[in-house]
């Protein structure tokens, strides 16, 4: 085949789309021709510089795309899922919330039937709930102290008043008690 | 494009982040000005959002999304004085042998695609590629540049198998000797 016919052809050739009859006809010529083999080199060449006018996207470009858009209005809005006033009153509501549960579910816990046997577990079971600012409770506090002398009274079946639920209610809620105030959270956890 | 259609930012979103690289590519490559190809690629994104309402699913989104933008690119182009009928490089008798007198990398022991060009040659190949009527240049970069085959090029511009596998041709043909000519000069 002459080589200015088969040019074309070994264009194809380069970029993987001859058929597979044309592709034969070109390696064959190209076996024989010297001058047509530089071709198809300079052609592979030629084909991969496109690749090298790459270009840079410009730092503001999807910002600018994107007002345009909004400014056509052919771009949806972007939905807020909790409004911005709301944010700020969510967290609070959440974690007045959590209290409530917890304090509520403390009682329950204490004033449910309480067999003897089962009340120093029951303690042992809510202590751990109770996270520990000072680690162990190395030093204890008078709260903790007076929590560990009705630990002492617990574990004497004789001295423990079974009808005497206020002792649970003292224990696990004192903050109902008039004359305590809330005691530091890691004197439960030292229990 | 279809969850686009239907009203979603996200949809439109996601296709923005996968795409938008390959359009200012391409833009680049057809207007060789950064400036022009910033302004020609923010056109493209504007269309396809603007068509998304009739977007019909009959061919590869991709093939879509590039004949968008070669027609934003050339309406581009011809806006700017381009009339996409400029006069073909290759000179009566020039290359008529079929070797050019240029030397591009790749030799013989190295495979030619995978070479490092020089700034300076990218740089001449940039403006020669430029030089391309727009046709020539549209299938040519589609197909090397974006690796669309010459039956999705020839869905993107429009015209037969055959009419891409020539262009493609007669743009290599007119690089090779407009690179030879600038580096022999």
């Amino acid at each position: 085949m002459d080589c200015r016919d088969i040019r074309e052809s070994i264009s194809a050739c380069v970029d993987g789309e001859a058929s597979p009859g044309e592709a034969a006809s070109v390696r064959e010529h190209l076996a024989s021709c010297e001058r047509c083999r530089v071709l198809e080199r300079q052609m592979r060449a030629v084909g991969a510089g496109v690749r090298q006018v790459r270009g840079s996207v410009p730092d503001r470009f999807r910002e600018e795309v994107f007002a345009r858009l909004e400014s056509e209005g052919a771009l949806p809005k972007r939905k807020k899922v909790v409004p911005t006033a709301w944010r700020w009153v969510a967290v609070p509501l959440a974690a007045a919330a959590g209290l409530g549960l917890f304090l509520l579910t403390s009682r329950e816990v204490v004033r449910g039937p309480a067999p003897p046997g089962s009340a120093v577990a029951r303690v042992g079971t809510s202590a751990p709930h109770v996270p520990s600012p000072q680690g162990n409770g190395s030093a204890l506090s008078s709260e903790d102290r007076e929590m560990l002398a009705m630990l002492d009274l617990l574990e004497d079946p004789v001295a423990f008043d079974t009808n005497d639920d206020a002792v649970g209610v003292d224990l696990l809620a004192p903050g109902d008690s008039a004359d305590s105030p809330d005691p530091p959270r890691g004197g439960r956890s030292g229990a | 494009m279809l969850l686009f259609r239907e009203g979603s930012r996200e949809a439109f979103e996601e296709l923005f982040s996968r795409h938008h690289r390959a359009v200012v590519r391409f833009a680049w490559r057809m207007t060789g000005d950064p400036s022009a190809a910033e302004e020609a690629a923010q056109e493209i994104f504007l269309r396809i959002a603007r068509a998304a309402p009739a977007y019909l699913p009959t061919a590869k989104f991709s093939t879509w999304m590039y004949t968008v933008a070669r027609r934003t690119t050339l309406n581009y182009l011809r806006d700017t004085k381009e009339n996409g009928e400029k006069v073909p490089i290759l000179q009566e008798g020039e290359g008529e042998d079929g070797v050019y007198p240029v030397q591009l990398p790749g030799p013989d022991d190295r495979n030619p695609e995978q070479v490092v060009w020089e700034a300076q040659l990218t740089e001449r190949f940039r403006a020669a590629l430029a030089e391309l009527p727009e046709g020539h240049r549209a299938a040519f970069v589609l197909n090397r540049g974006d690796g669309l085959s010459y039956e999705e090029v020839a869905q993107v511009l429009g015209v037969t198998v055959q009419a891409v596998k020539t262009r493609i041709f007669r743009a290599r043909e007119m690089l090779l000797s407009r690179l030879s000519k600038d580096l022999s000069a």
